[in-house]
């Protein structure tokens, strides 16, 4: 069995990962965000399909939103909003829409497993088995209790990680790296209950 | 043609990289993770926080534009509470289960179900209940 990879090299390729992401796509790199998406499939490749239509009647889009600006503020003097002098403030530049095509979101899970299960018979650790190994049965819970808590844990991973709007690599790695300060306020706060549970884990229960 | 699988090379490209590298570092060990918390064995600590430290200084000699994070809204903190307490107790983190699946540990799939269903009952409850707002916006 391979050593693990010091703790430089795995930075390396930590860091690498995120900036090169971010260079080439574009967007933050966050695992979480494509679980979501997958996860709610139908509702996302419904809302993806009505972008595109909306999106690609581009006039049909300006007038959809010129009525309802109308119908909510009332219309300026004038007549029209396109007759009326355009706004003082410069338009920011459009953003690139924030989101990877659904299919590349569940392109980008699949590619993790297959990369992990690389890994995993290069160092030598691929073993097919019904538990979680003798350190989860030894730290956690052992026998089919397993199946509960795994289960739990994953609900609160899910609920957590979109209510926190992030996880180790959307807040983390992307965030913390950049010093966003919602990235390092969830990130202590979830390093940080993560180290009192698994102290209780290891030392109380 | 190429245009369109473009993004799905480029996102596969880096999902076999993270699941390769995560599985190399021995994020998918549970005992290995357990020990990082406990401060028994700071090598994966290192590696998270050296991870961060270089794709700061990445960022920095890349990157021209500085693009606002989120905002920090009253959910933030519960959740990343609930999220550090499941991290801790199933490992998953949320890409963890599926490197655990890649390395043969099978119930990771019960935590990947866990995880979709939190996410699902997440959006309902958010729609219902928190309203919490991000800040972020697609269109």
């Amino acid at each position: 069995m391979m050593d693990y990879w010091p703790w430089w090299a795995g930075a390396l390729a930590l860091a690498t990962i995120t900036v090169l992401y971010h260079e080439l796509i574009g967007r933050r790199f966050g695992v979480s965000s494509s679980w979501e998406r997958v996860v709610h499939w139908k509702i996302e490749k419904a809302a993806e399909e009505m972008d595109a239509q909306v999106l690609a009647d581009k006039a049909g889009f300006e007038a959809a939103l010129r009525e309802a600006t109308m119908a909510e503020f009332g219309a300026p003097e004038g007549g029209d909003l396109l007759t009326a002098a355009p706004p003082q403030t410069a338009a920011k530049p459009a953003q690139q829409s924030a989101k990877l095509p659904l299919t590349a979101s569940a392109t980008l899970l699949s590619m993790i497993l297959v990369g992990s299960f690389v890994a995993a018979v290069m160092n030598g650790r691929f073993q097919l088995r019904a538990d979680m190994g003798p350190d989860f049965a030894d730290i956690v819970v052992n026998g089919p209790l397993m199946w509960p808590t795994l289960f739990v844990g994953g609900v609160m991973v899910g609920i957590g990680t979109r209510m926190a709007g992030g996880c180790s690599s959307g807040h983390g790695m992307s965030g913390c790296s950049r010093l966003h300060p919602v990235s390092l306020l969830a990130t202590s706060v979830f390093f940080g209950t993560a180290v009192a549970v698994s102290l209780l884990l290891w030392k109380v229960i | 043609m190429i245009e369109k699988y473009r993004i799905h090379l480029l996102v596969g490209f880096f999902g076999a990289a993270l699941g390769f590298s995560l599985g190399m570092i021995g994020f998918g060990d549970f005992g290995e993770l357990n020990r990082m918390f406990t401060f028994q064995d700071l090598r994966m600590f290192f590696t998270f926080a050296g991870g961060v430290a270089a794709a700061a200084i990445g960022f920095f000699v890349f990157t021209k534009d500085r693009p606002a994070g989120a905002r920090i809204h009253r959910g933030v903190v519960p959740g990343a509470v609930l999220f550090g307490a499941g991290w801790a107790i199933s490992g998953g983190c949320p890409s963890i289960p599926i490197v655990q699946l890649g390395t043969g540990y099978t119930p990771a799939l019960v935590t990947m179900a866990g995880i979709a269903v939190g996410m699902r009952s997440y959006r309902l409850m958010n729609a219902k209940y928190f309203h919490f707002d991000s800040g972020a916006c697609s269109v």
